[in-house]
């Protein structure tokens, strides 16, 4: 008889470990620029069709070179972006709320691009490129006591790891890391003092939207790809940043495995016990995201925004 | 007049763009629209006359052809996308038969398809059969779902809007004197078909996992009831739709299972959300060890043929049902007529489609005028008379597909390939099995 509730485990693990891959770059461009960033959602589908498209037209079933891929492409997206949409609106003097808007114009033309791009890719291909279920064997597939560790969870596993590594290593050690947090700190004084921040601000966004594209790929070849993958992963991505505050990246990895645990472990929980559907799970996700607001105010565990003009007015 | 400039600026590159984008979009149509037949002349924006007929029919001098538009809401996105990309080109195919057949009749017509995707969505489907009837549309073929159809079918009902669902199967929309037209059998048939072959199979006790819809719910109460009255256990379990990932239903569902020692799962599902659920069953250590059968919703979903699936698939011994004729030189025809368009097999419904918008074309011809209550009532006298890919397309009291026959299908290796591949029959309310799935 095999354990269920440690293969539940198992499975909110990897799913927390994804979530975190995909929410910790939202509040590092977040507290970086104070961009609302909607393309965020675009970088996650891109990423995933990087992955698929190298798989359908060059049969590449290597994940990390889709994962390097996807980072590449999610990054450039990103720069450019910010080159041609976010640095001409603030050199203009847009305020964060057009910044937000003309992000949320971004996401609509993406998106439609993708399916535009799509449609004539799959007529190519003569294949179905509008939901593709993906499944690379790179890593193995491992059997402990019974349990299967999949490939997809050994590859988000050690995708991760690195990720967090490579990000603590170039915000704690290399000089531009420092200038980046120096400009989420302090935007203007940064500038005095020297730092070339349309540049930095550069370098944070390739590796932002490089992340969430690589979080992509970790979800396409967890679940499934469409070109929706990114607006449905959405909500539980921007619940997970708030829950760091949009402002402590190790508070958002901690936010995506209290959100994966909740939405996983919690809803089976209720259906076990109580019966209760397991339709209540976007329910819980908010549930949680609200509690984890009102006990930690003002804005949630990382003490965010409000929290620092609340200090500056002293 | 530094602002001045900036906004001359702005101006120029939004002209600019626009112009890319109609170069773009007029490429593009000129690329999808050479796939077999001559490119079509270029019609006004009304798109009613402009094409003058040089066949050897002879319509009588200086009379203009009539353009009669028939509206196709699909699911080109979304959970049906898998397979509603292929019925676009089924789409395409029908009618291109349908104006040769119309012509080679001595009618001077063209029968022209407006295609928009609905996204599998029901407020989409909606919208689109109003924008239909904006254009002045009477004959929509679409939606795909169930639900999809009981969206749309008070607006099609008082706006005199003719609907032809080739795959809505919900028992519970089959209703007289309505405006909504399906060419398949209702469900209530096909249930009983699938709890006979998990009867046939040797299953006594299921969980029955299926889509909280229209389709879904009615589907599995009447598994469940004449899975129980031939003496079989069959417990329900539903799941929501419309997620990104099913991985916690399935744990859900693995732990019913396992609690209740069933032998086998039904599942009741659409493409995207099909093809997730079973890979995730795939790595379940409880789940890949019962049994699986399925309906027809998931049959034709590319994804199942992802080898790792595939093979998952054929080591549970997965079995379907779904609606098909056999023994039928028509529907041979048409699916090796669309295998070599599109190089794969016809997905599920594809025959329906096809004959969907040929009695749309019939009827219209039929009704002599292209009004909605006239279309309506022609549509059963010309089904009536019409043997298509799908079979006779007598359609009942209720307007749905009388005669439905059903096939059984599962996933097989051929040539280290997976495919789909019907491997028996329900005749004479008994399953025979013609090969092994694998």
């Amino acid at each position: 008889m095999v354990n269920m509730d440690a293969y539940q485990v198992l499975t909110a693990v990897h799913i927390a470990l994804i979530y975190a891959v995909l929410a910790v770059p939202l509040t590092l461009s977040y507290k970086t620029t104070k961009i609302i960033n909607f393309v965020h959602i675009n970088f996650i589908t891109y990423g995933a069709y990087a992955a698929v498209l190298l798989y359908t037209f060059l049969g590449i079933d290597n994940v990390f070179v889709a994962i390097a891929a996807a980072f590449v492409i999610g990054g450039a997206m990103s720069v450019i972006d910010n080159v041609t949409v976010f640095e001409p609106l603030s050199r203009r003097g847009a305020n964060v709320v057009i910044l937000m808007i003309a992000s949320m114009g971004l996401w609509i033309f993406y998106k439609y691009l993708m399916y535009s791009v799509l449609d004539v890719l799959s007529r190519v291909a003569k294949a179905n490129l509008v939901s593709v279920l993906l499944r690379f064997e790179t890593l193995p597939r491992v059997v402990v006591n019974g349990m299967p560790i999949t490939s997809a969870f050994l590859t988000a596993a050690i995708t991760a790891a690195v990720l967090a590594l490579m990000l603590y290593f170039i915000l704690e050690k290399t000089a531009v890391g420092k200038a980046i947090r120096a400009i989420a700190d302090n935007p203007t004084l940064a500038e005095i003092s020297g730092i070339p921040r349309g540049r930095v601000v550069n370098v944070m966004w390739f590796m932002a939207g490089g992340m969430a594209a690589v979080g992509g790929v970790l979800w396409a070849i967890f679940a499934i790809a469409t070109p929706e993958v990114g607006d449905t992963l959405i909500l539980q991505v921007f619940a997970i940043a708030v829950i760091g505050g949009l402002t402590s990246l190790s508070r958002t990895a901690l936010g995506a495995f209290i959100i994966a645990f909740a939405e996983n472990l919690g809803m089976a929980f209720l259906n076990q016990v109580f019966g209760v559907p397991t339709s209540f799970k976007p329910f819980i996700t908010f549930s949680t995201l609200l509690i984890v607001i009102i006990a930690f105010p003002p804005l949630g565990a990382g003490g965010g925004l409000p929290y620092r003009f609340l200090r500056k007015r002293r | 007049m530094e602002m001045v400039g900036q906004n001359l600026k702005v101006v120029v590159a939004a002209i600019i763009t626009l112009i890319i984008g109609i170069g773009i979009g007029y490429g593009i149509s000129l690329a999808t629209s050479t796939g077999g037949q001559a490119p079509s002349p270029p019609t006004s924006a009304g798109g009613t006359t402009t094409v003058t007929v040089t066949k050897t029919v002879t319509p009588s001098a200086g009379s203009e052809t009539k353009v009669y538009k028939i509206g196709f809401t699909l699911p080109l996105s979304g959970e049906l996308s898998s397979v509603g990309k292929m019925w676009e080109q089924v789409a395409k195919m029908a009618i291109d038969d349908l104006n040769k057949e119309a012509q080679a009749y001595g009618f001077n017509v063209k029968f022209q398809a407006v295609i928009l995707d609905d996204a599998t969505q029901d407020e989409k489907a909606l919208q689109n059969v109003q924008t239909f009837a904006q254009q002045g549309i009477k004959v929509v073929v679409g939606p795909a779902a169930s639900s999809q159809v009981k969206a749309v079918k008070s607006y099609a009902d008082s706006n005199h809007i003719v609907i032809i669902s080739p795959s809505s199967t919900a028992p519970t929309l089959a209703i007289p004197n309505d405006y909504i037209f399906r060419t398949v059998g209702s469900d209530a048939l096909q249930a009983k078909v699938l709890a006979a072959l998990v009867e046939h199979e040797g299953v006594k006790k299921v969980v029955v996992f299926y889509r909280n819809d229209e389709y879904g719910n009615a589907f599995a109460e009447f598994f469940k009831k004449y899975f129980e009255e031939s003496g079989g256990t069959a417990l329900l379990q539903s799941y929501t739709t419309g997620l990104s990932d099913y991985s916690s239903e399935v744990n859900a569902l693995a732990q019913k299972v396992q609690s209740s020692g069933a032998e086998a799962v039904v599942l009741i599902s659409f493409d995207t959300d099909g093809a997730n659920i079973l890979s995730h069953a795939a790595n379940n250590p409880v789940l890949s060890k019962v049994r699986w059968f399925s309906s027809e919703g998931v049959h034709g979903a590319s994804e199942l043929l992802q080898p790792s699936l595939a093979k998952f698939l054929i080591s549970v011994k997965f079995m379907g049902t779904r609606p098909q004729t056999p023994h039928n030189v028509l529907y041979e025809q048409f699916a090796k007529r669309f295998k070599k368009m599109t190089g794969s097999d016809p997905p599920v419904f594809s025959e329906n489609l096809y004959d969907a918008v040929m009695l749309a074309g019939w009827a219209i011809l039929r009704a002599g005028t292209y009004d909605g209550a006239a279309i309506k009532d022609a549509l059963p006298k010309v089904a009536a008379h019409y043997y298509g890919p799908s079979g006779w397309t007598y359609l009942d009291e209720n307007g749905d597909k009388a005669f439905q026959q059903y096939a059984i299908w599962s996933i097989k290796q051929v040539n280290g390939k997976y495919e789909f591949s019907d491997i028996g029959v329900y005749q004479g309310g008994a399953v025979t099995l013609t090969s092994q799935p694998g």
